[in-house]
């Protein structure tokens, strides 16, 4: 068995506490690289009786000295504590979740599992999120008041079982005056203070680089968890605030690697996880990303990432492929509906088009253009198409293409 | 019908956010409702909305009234793909031993909170500044009416004994029960019982023959001898990455216990089973 591949019928072989070890043996050159791009290796020490974590690859996460595994665990859909722990026992041992996440559950399973275990043996990092928050705005409405990030974060210590986090995350931030609220600042500050986090951070998935600067500008924060996928529109402006916030000194999270996990909206076709995950770690701004999963198959996966984390041809190539097809997915925005002077169905003519053109299911295809009842001619006495579409598809000659379908015999196309 | 067409079918059944909506004396929607689909849910819940996709979101509508003393009340309707969907994000959040909900409704209720389930949607109600909590039952009342779909529990959860169980405490996963993508939903539901605590579960194939091929695959997992999976059975599996599992199959259904059972929990195991198959 090699490093880079591991074999599900090995992993299940071993157990949980057997991956890290057999992963490990054979990795030794991507380990000692990031180790010696690393200035300071202050990471957990494995738990006892655990194979030894030390030789997970890592990176370190900014000034907070953390050695952090390149790959670290999304727990926010996970509900069955066994896989957190095959998680920490391969090597997986940074932990992220929110006082919110399943309206609490989230933190109250962690603290089934982590108990027991040593304290410097896993990195835990939880959010806290503000409900005076007006979300549209990214701003904090009047009664924002400090002390609800302390009640909160007393509650998350309770649940987790722990007397501190690693890293305490203000949650959901998308506007600068948000990440400098002085209110929530100075709570966030006390609660370092008092020891209740040993790092502070911001986390953001909306106007990304705005947050990430603010963040850097307000010099009290240590890290910051922000989206980056190959999908986002704008992963070049988020890069570059990512490099700056690492050039000053503040470790970068990512999340959202995944893009959504399916290309289309009818979960046909799945994104590569391992290719979109070293898509985002092939930046060296990010010091680990944090990917969701619930089953021991995907977190083979994400140890197969850890252990090998070099973005190749081939992934680029799956992401290529995945990027074509969206490029025929149509949203169902329905912007274009009240444009066209017939009323056609355009969302469902589009869905049939990517049917017959992405999938290479025509039979489909026609089903669904069977079903819309269409009439004869539907473009008939339209010479240039009013329709204008959000995602500038050319919606008059995608419509003259597919319904050409409607005549050819079923038998052809099954 | 295809998946296509009934999608088009449930998107034209669903109710509108301002059919869902009531109207309550004394209430005012303060803006305009929000309706939330699976490409933007994130914004509204950040990174909880993994949870719901799992359980197959469809739309989310969220409302927010106030009533003259300026008390809020917010009133969030998830839309999951069906009832046992739904249940699912519901028993995932639902804290083990919560307070039933007044009246017949599925649901449980705190000083601010009222989570409640309706067929295929689950409803949150809070009351983010505090404020008389008489208010959140006549609200979940007047929603529910509104909203199409079964008022009853999931019926598998009747099947399962009552003796020793955890009251509210059943939990549904979506797709991949114990982490094994070879799995369906598993219902499970916690037991205390013969001095120890473990968790009875059952999970149903498609057919007869799609539950033996979960139990062969749990075979292989557990590296038991090839060998043709009988119609029915028992077993003892040692599931590498979840222990000792107490394990019986009939029909499409396959049932048992986890968590470390004691053996006097097969007692109960096999009655689970003779109530599933009476089902």
């Amino acid at each position: 068995m090699t490093n880079s591949s591991i074999e599900r019928r090995d992993f299940l072989c071993l157990g949980a506490a057997g991956v890290a070890a057999s992963l490990a043996a054979g990795c030794a050159t991507v380990a000692a690289e990031k180790k010696a791009a690393s200035p300071v290796a202050a990471g957990p020490e494995p738990p006892a009786g655990a194979p030894a974590q030390g030789d997970v690859p890592r990176r370190s996460l900014g000034r907070t000295g953390i050695e952090v595994p390149l790959v670290s665990m999304g727990v926010m859909n996970a509900d069955n504590p066994n896989l957190v722990r095959a998680a920490l026992d391969g090597g997986i041992f940074l932990l992220d979740t929110a006082h919110g996440y399943q309206d609490g559950r989230n933190e109250e399973m962690l603290g089934t599992v982590l108990p027991g275990r040593k304290r410097d043996s896993f990195v835990v990092c939880t959010k806290i999120f503000v409900k005076t928050l007006n979300r549209d705005t990214g701003l904090f409405g009047p009664g924002t008041r400090g002390e609800e990030i302390t009640e909160k974060l007393d509650i998350s210590l309770k649940r987790l079982g722990l007397d501190h986090v690693d890293v305490l995350y203000l949650h959901c931030q998308s506007a600068r005056e948000g990440v400098t609220h002085e209110a929530l600042m100075k709570a966030l500050e006390q609660a370092k203070q008092a020891g209740k986090t040993r790092f502070l951070g911001v986390s953001t998935h909306k106007n990304e680089p705005e947050v990430i600067r603010a963040a850097v500008a307000a010099k009290l924060y240590d890290v910051v968890l922000t989206s980056y996928n190959f999908k986002q529109d704008h992963h070049l402006e988020v890069q570059k605030a990512m490099s700056e916030a690492a050039a000053a000194g503040l470790g970068v999270v990512a999340m959202k690697t995944q893009a959504g996990i399916f290309w289309d909206k009818e979960k046909s076709k799945p994104i590569d996880m391992k290719a979109a995950l070293r898509w985002a770690l092939r930046d060296p701004c990010v010091a680990t990303a944090i990917p969701g999963f619930t089953t021991f198959d995907q977190l083979q996966d994400d140890l197969a990432v850890l252990h090998k984390p070099a973005f190749t041809p081939a992934d680029a190539a799956k992401l290529e492929g995945g990027e074509a097809l969206a490029g025929l997915f149509c949203q169902g925005c329905a912007e274009c509906l009240p444009s066209c002077r017939h009323h056609l169905p355009i969302p469902e003519l589009m869905r049939s088009y990517m049917y017959g053109h992405a999938y290479k299911n025509r039979a489909a295809a026609q089903e669904l253009l069977l079903a819309l009842d269409l009439p004869a001619a539907p473009c008939e006495g339209c010479d240039t198409c009013p329709v204008v579409c959000a995602k500038s598809f050319d919606v008059a000659e995608r419509v003259r293409d597919i319904i050409r379908l409607r005549e050819v015999p079923r038998e052809f196309l099954i | 019908m295809t998946p296509a067409l009934a999608a088009l079918f449930l998107l034209a059944a669903a109710p509108s956010a301002a059919q869902m909506l009531p109207q309550v004396d004394g209430w005012k929607l303060k803006s305009p409702p929000a309706t939330y689909t699976p490409d933007n849910l994130y914004e509204y819940i950040d990174g909880g909305a993994d949870a719901f996709l799992q359980f197959d979101f469809q739309d989310l509508t969220a409302a927010t009234y106030a009533n003259a003393q300026k008390v809020e009340l917010t009133a969030d309707i998830y839309h999951q793909r069906d009832a046992t969907r739904a249940f699912g994000i519901y028993s995932q959040e639902r804290r083990p031993g919560s307070t039933k909900m007044p009246g017949k409704l599925e649901g449980i209720a705190s000083a601010d909170h009222l989570e409640l389930v309706v067929g295929a949607y689950y409803v949150k109600l809070a009351l983010p500044g505090g404020g008389d909590p008489a208010i959140l039952p006549r609200f979940a009342e007047k929603i529910a009416a509104k909203l199409p779909g079964p008022r009853t529990l999931p019926p598998v959860l009747a099947c399962f004994p009552d003796q020793g169980q955890n009251p509210r405490a059943e939990t549904l996963s979506a797709y991949h029960f114990l982490g094994h993508a070879f799995l369906h939903d598993g219902t499970a539901v916690p037991y205390q019982a013969a001095g120890a605590r473990f968790r009875l579960f059952a999970v149903q194939g498609n057919d007869a023959a799609d539950a033996r091929a979960m139990v062969a695959a749990f075979r292989a997992l557990a590296q038991l001898p090839k060998a043709e999976v009988p119609a029915e059975g028992k077993l003892v599996l040692k599931d590498p990455l979840n222990g000792e599992v107490l394990l019986s199959w009939s029909g499409r259904w396959l049932w048992g216990a986890v968590d470390h059972p004691p053996a006097a929990s097969q007692a109960l195991v096999d009655e689970l089973g003779r109530r599933l198959l009476r089902r």
